[in-house]
């Protein structure tokens, strides 16, 4: 059962690389920003009909929920920003990178401490080689 | 310059790790269609701002674009909404392990052949090594984190 939600996240990653080489494209024609714009606005297009015939949980949590609980779309908004600004300087390979590295660290770290009501599992030697073995890949592959 | 810019593209990817997790402990009780939409929604109240501030493309061309371009659209909302379902499963690192090495495969197999009018690099020795490590990683990341949360299952 596990394993699916493994094969779930590798099929997003698989989304995310056809994504972005199609986002390439549709950038040239109306701009990198107005790209991620025209993204965001569609995804909750997409997903607003989703929710409205497949939605079983509470949006109405949203009120309710702490404020920090809402802050996804921000954080998503300042990822792509940061991208767009540092390829023009230090180049995609350098970019992909230096983003990887960031998250898996502090994903590490996160989930070490069980900050931001994350299940606290402890980092070990495993995870270290795994971080290591992909920044290895990385810098293979560029 | 340089060395500012890579600081801040590990900014960058620091945000995306709080994010999935942030989602994925606001999707346990919201529900994982409702933190996506949410995601999403608040996303792009924020680039509706940036882009009448700072846009200077040209919004009115997406009519034009062609249509395979603009279903890109569905890719991304098939990723945050398959992250969201992966975080409460297998973890944060795990999801993002995982992830990343989807997009590795996919990226090197559209460089490889060109698709989408991307440069052509050809598959070599050391992009082949390089999906080795990534194995290696994924094979580590998920015996790590069944070590991990067995003695607090048990």
């Amino acid at each position: 059962m596990r394993i699916l939600f493994y094969l779930l996240a590798l099929l997003a990653g698989a989304a995310l690389s056809f994504e972005g080489a199609i986002y390439a494209e549709l950038g040239k024609a109306i701009g990198q920003l107005e790209t991620s714009f025209y993204n965001f606005f569609m995804g909750s297009i997409i997903l607003g009909l989703l929710w409205l015939f497949f939605g079983k949980g509470s949006l109405s949590y949203t009120l309710e929920a702490p404020k920090w609980l809402l802050l996804g779309g921000v954080l998503g908004v300042v990822y792509l920003t940061s991208i767009v600004v540092s390829v023009p300087f230090v180049g995609v390979g350098v970019t992909m990178v230096a983003v990887i590295i960031g998250q898996l660290v502090m994903s590490m770290i996160i989930e070490h401490f069980g900050w931001l009501g994350s299940k606290k599992t402890r980092i070990n030697k495993e995870k270290i080689l795994a971080v290591i073995s992909m920044v290895v890949a990385l810098i293979l592959i560029n | 310059m340089g060395l500012f810019m890579i600081l801040f593209t590990l900014i960058g990817g620091i945000t995306l790790s709080a994010q999935s997790s942030i989602n994925g402990t606001f999707s346990r009780k919201a529900g994982t269609i409702e933190t996506t939409f949410l995601t999403f929604l608040t996303g792009t109240m924020f680039l509706t701002i940036f882009v009448l501030f700072f846009g200077n493309g040209n919004i009115p061309a997406l009519l034009e674009a062609p249509k395979w371009q603009l279903s890109a659209a569905f890719l991304g909302t098939m990723y945050l909404l398959l992250t969201v379902l992966a975080v409460p499963k297998i973890g944060v690192i795990a999801t993002n392990i995982a992830g990343i090495a989807g997009q590795l495969v996919i990226g090197v197999i559209i460089d490889h052949f060109g698709w989408f009018n991307s440069l052509v690099i050809e598959l070599d020795i050391k992009r082949i090594f390089s999906l080795l490590f990534m194995l290696i990683s994924l094979y580590f990341i998920y015996k790590g984190n069944k070590r991990s949360s067995e003695p607090t299952e048990a």
